[in-house]
């Protein structure tokens, strides 16, 4: 039996190692990214992962439904949309509302709007759930504009409190930091679990084979709910932390581009891998301000390109179909094949190294 | 139905459009049995199966499993309650390795869900463990315990068949329904599985089992029934199936008459 | 080989039952508005068939694709929107006559369609649906972006092909650009009708739709049906954008909601069936403007969302679609 619980620990044991590993890693961006020479400055670099945290969250479970359970929303801009507007309404009409409260309501209500959509559509097989969730994100944006009296309309909604959990202030970018890759972390966590659980390997099974999956007595609507209310919740979480770090929302930071920002994130940095997610939302924050800086970098790269703004979608929609054609694994994948890589080579080297020293002797 | 019914099929009918792929086929599987079935190409095996396992719904006739009606149900509802297949074409779980495709078989019978597997509660830890180790008992049986960390799909075909056995197996099956589960097997590995089909039947499992391989299913069943065209045209032991002149007639190809 | 599928009379018979039950509610609620709301009415009908009839050619498009390959379409609307776009250019902009605009505009889509066909989805023979899916939603944004570029954000007026002076009809009055729709409409539904029974592609198509096996036996090959679908998807697009744009309007991002819409109705008559599409189109269009009559405007972009909602909780095949593969 010894045998037996290594190669189990393998792959979940190696994905803990990893996720503390790069806990210490994010935890400690703060302190050093300001000695980062020529980079960006300080508080950039700071302020963009804060931003990059609140989008982890909803790319996070939106990588457990596409990658596992095979199944694709364009709607989650919504669900991130609908988590920032509950917190925002509650804790702006009512001053003394917790804000962490608020929070945990974004996520719930994400979630059951996640279920009214989910359990007629995921009944059935196939992939209306993508055409459902684009029907879904219009219509969250045509009711933010419309619920005037709710939403603020085109204006939004202004000076939304700072978080705060038990008087403890989370008022600063730096201060946010910590708290918001602390729950992106435990989502990591939750994943991780997850996927190599009983629900984790009916889901991987019903991605596989929908028929042989139900023919083990596995209920593949039920599971596809299920992790599509999941991540509607994470998703509805994310946008709730990004209401209270930006402390105002409008309809404009919720369309549709914000729901293929996160496929895209998905798709690039690898579906189906548990690691996917986080290094696609990395990946994508950080491609426009490295593209912005090139023409100072290298002397060649002509200044019209820094209007990244003006071209991302081109890009988006190309890294979409380039990745799926010829990466359709993702950059995750191919970073643990490059550590496997260089580990043996590594591992080659050391040995050659030591058969030379045994020479030697 | 008696008493020592496993399985009870009764005036099943299966249309699709105008043509009728089974017809009226009834029969029973006794408790503790292992039921050949046999039939020519086309003869409705794999139809009946998925209309037995909820794939299809009949147009018209009953199934009972175990004394309560699973006619209409899901797939899944109808292998909770006892019944389990296998496939014809290997249908096994990719990206997943030996051990983790027999523990999706133990679906049926464990309970963590999102929460307790999510927290990993020490309900759901005991389950898991309780998963592994059921999983490698039933691995070991089938003979596939040397390596449960390779994939299952890069097995020989011979060790995927016996894995995907080992998957249903690993459901705590009251009947196993087997679809050619000797196809693409050498002579070695068809002698194997009959031994592990004796074993299963001894342990007190039920079988109905589709082969071509009648060497297999005439040394391992009590009783066999013959399929031809969507109706039951024959039933019996083993040798009184083999001299039936109109089973010969099906498989020869004879009009009959 | 006994596993044949032969089409059964009484399943036929049913969707029969359906398609008449359907065109009777609709008579129904047609005749309903006339008689509540005379000429009002009587407009709200009109610009709901033609509105309808855009929907219906779009759904068409989507159906066609998804019987032939199992993929939802997400570039479909675009295919529309440059329709209209190209028209703009070609008639307003370069100056050619509409009808030669007309021909260059969808030859262009048809070309960019069966284009895209080749390079990517024909070469990704083996990947997972989902995978095709999220190339088409590559595809998508890609063709919008690029068309924001050229065109710019502001919507363009395209000129009715013949005369912007609207006729009146029992009060009600019809621009003349309708009666293009109408007209141009019935003749692709009739054309794509022929295709499908008279042609021996069409016709493996529709079998390959089924049973590869059988498309094989008549044939066709996957790939060959995949990009003849491709092509006649992208071509009833593309025609569908154009003679929309006189009364519509085109601008880039045109292309999300008529996509949407057209695939409500491709839902709503049962997705892969082509007698389907035109059906839901018709009615989504009515019932659409009915909304709009009924409501503040700005909901009536969510009477399509309602509709493949409802549809999948309650007839998921569609008003005219074969159940799934005869499942439960």
């Amino acid at each position: 039996m010894e045998k037996l619980e290594k190669i189990d620990a393998t792959e979940k044991g190696r994905n803990y190692r990893i996720l503390l590993i790069l806990s210490v890693f994010i935890f400690t961006v703060p302190f050093w990214a300001g000695l980062i020479p020529g980079s960006i400055l300080h508080m950039d670099i700071v302020n963009l992962m804060v931003l990059a945290g609140t989008y982890a969250c909803a790319v996070i479970g939106l990588n457990l439904l596409v990658g596992y359970a095979g199944q694709i929303s364009l709607g989650h801009a919504a669900f991130f949309g609908i988590g920032a507007y509950t917190t925002a309404i509650l804790c702006t009409r009512m001053a003394w509302f917790p804000t962490w409260l608020g929070v945990i309501l974004g996520g719930l209500v994400a979630g059951i709007i996640g279920w009214l959509v989910g359990v007629p559509v995921l009944r059935l097989k196939g992939h209306y759930l993508a055409m459902a969730t684009l029907g879904l994100g219009e219509i969250a944006f045509i009711l933010f504009t419309q619920l005037k009296g709710l939403t603020g309309g085109t204006l939004g909604i202004l000076n939304i409190p700072s978080l705060s959990i038990f008087g403890l202030e989370f008022d600063t970018e730096f201060k946010l930091y910590f708290l918001i890759w602390a729950v992106v972390m435990l989502m990591m966590l939750l994943s991780i679990n997850i996927i190599c659980s009983r629900v984790g390997r009916a889901l991987r099974a019903l991605h596989s084979s929908d028929d042989a999956a139900e023919a083990m007595g596995i209920n593949t609507a039920r599971y596809k709910t299920m992790i599509f209310v999941l991540s509607a919740v994470f998703a509805g979480i994310g946008g709730a932390l990004f209401a209270h770090f930006l402390n105002y929302i409008d309809p404009a930071s919720f369309t549709f581009f914000l729901s293929i920002l996160f496929i895209t994130m998905v798709v690039i940095g690898g579906m189906g891998n548990i690691w996917g997610g986080l290094v696609g939302v990395i990946f994508l924050i950080f491609l426009p301000e490295v593209i912005q800086g090139l023409p100072h970098w290298i002397p060649l790269v002509p200044e019209s390109l820094t209007n990244f703004g003006n071209y991302e979608l081109v890009v988006y929609g190309l890294l979409l179909i380039l990745f799926m054609m010829y990466m359709p694994k993702g950059i995750a994948f191919g970073l643990s094949r490059g550590t496997s890589y260089a580990k043996t080579k590594f591992g080659h080297l050391r040995d050659r190294i030591s058969a030379r020293k045994y020479e030697g002797h | 139905m008696s008493e020592q019914d496993m399985l009870d099929i009764d005036g099943v009918t299966k249309m699709f459009g105008g043509l009728a792929a089974l017809k009226e086929v009834s029969f029973s599987v006794n408790r503790g049995e292992i039921k050949g079935l046999i039939g020519p190409n086309g003869a409705g095996k794999t139809t009946l199966f998925n209309v037995l396992t909820g794939v299809y719904r009949p147009n018209a006739g009953s199934i009972t499993l175990n004394g309560s009606s699973v006619t209409g149900l899901r797939p899944d509802q109808i292998t909770s309650m006892g019944m389990i297949r296998t496939f014809q074409t290997i249908q096994l779980f990719e990206g997943m390795t030996v051990l983790e495709n027999t523990m999706v078989g133990c679906h049926t019978w464990t309970r963590s869900g999102l929460f307790s597997s999510g927290l990993k509660l020490p309900g759901a830890r005991r389950e898991e463990e309780k998963i592994r180790e059921e999983s490698m008992v039933i691995l070991k049986d089938v003979g596939l315990d040397t390596r449960p960390g390779e994939q299952g799909t890069n097995l020989p075909y011979g060790q995927q068949r016996m894995l995907e056995l080992a998957r249903a197996l690993a459901s705590r099956p009251d009947i196993l329904l087997l679809d050619e589960p000797a196809a693409g097997l050498n002579q070695y590995e068809t002698g194997e599985l009959s031994q592990l089909l004796l074993s299963l039947r001894e342990q007190g499992l039920t079988i109905l089992l589709v082969e071509h391989d009648m060497g297999l299913v005439m040394k391992v069943s009590n009783e066999v029934v013959v399929l031809d065209y969507g109706k039951v045209i024959a039933r019996g032991t083993p040798d009184e199936v083999q001299n039936d002149p109109k089973v010969i007639e099906a498989y020869l190809g004879i009009e009959a008459d | 080989m006994r596993k044949v599928v032969f089409r059964g009379m009484k399943a036929d018979e049913k969707r029969n039952r359906v398609l008449w039950c359907s065109i009777a509610v609709v008579a129904l609620v047609i005749a309903l508005a006339l008689s509540l709301k005379g000429s009002k009415g009587l407009q709200w009908v009109i610009s709901g068939l033609t509105v309808g009839s855009i929907y219906a050619l779009v759904a068409m498009g989507f159906s066609i694709i998804y019987a032939s390959t199992r993929v939802i379409n997400f570039a479909q609307g675009e295919f529309s929107m440059l329709g209209g776009m190209l028209m703009y250019t070609f008639s307003s902009q370069v100056g050619l006559p509409a009808w030669l605009s007309f021909i260059l505009a969808v030859t262009v889509v048809t070309a960019l369609g069966a284009g895209f066909e080749r390079a990517v989805i024909h070469r990704m023979e083996g990947a997972s649906v989902v995978a095709l899916i999220i190339v088409t939603i590559g595809f998508s944004i890609f063709i919008r972006a690029v068309a924001k570029w050229i065109w710019g954000t502001d919507p363009v007026k395209i000129a009715a092909f013949l005369g912007e002076e609207p006729l009146r009809f029992l009060g009600a009055s019809i621009v003349p650009q309708s009666f293009w729709v109408f007209g141009f409409t019935a003749v692709a539904v009739i054309l794509v009708f022929l295709f499908f029974n008279r042609t021996l592609p069409g016709k493996g198509m529709r079998a390959a739709a089924g049973n590869p096996d059988a498309a094989s036996l008549v044939g066709v090959s996957t790939s060959t049906s995949s990009l003849l679908a491709w092509t006649m998807a992208a071509a009833l697009g593309a025609a569908a954008g154009i003679i929309i744009a006189p009364i519509n309007f085109a601008a880039y991002s045109f292309g999300v909601m008529l996509g949407l819409k057209g695939f409500a109705a491709a839902i709503l008559g049962g997705l892969g069936s082509a007698p389907g599409a035109v059906v839901g189109g018709l009615i989504l269009g009515v019932l659409e403007i009915m909304t709009a009559g009924a409501f503040p405007s700005g909901y009536k972009d969510a009477v399509a969302f309602l509709i493949i909602i409802l549809v999948l909780l309650v007839r998921p095949q569609g008003l005219l679609g074969k159940p799934e593969g005869e499942k439960v």
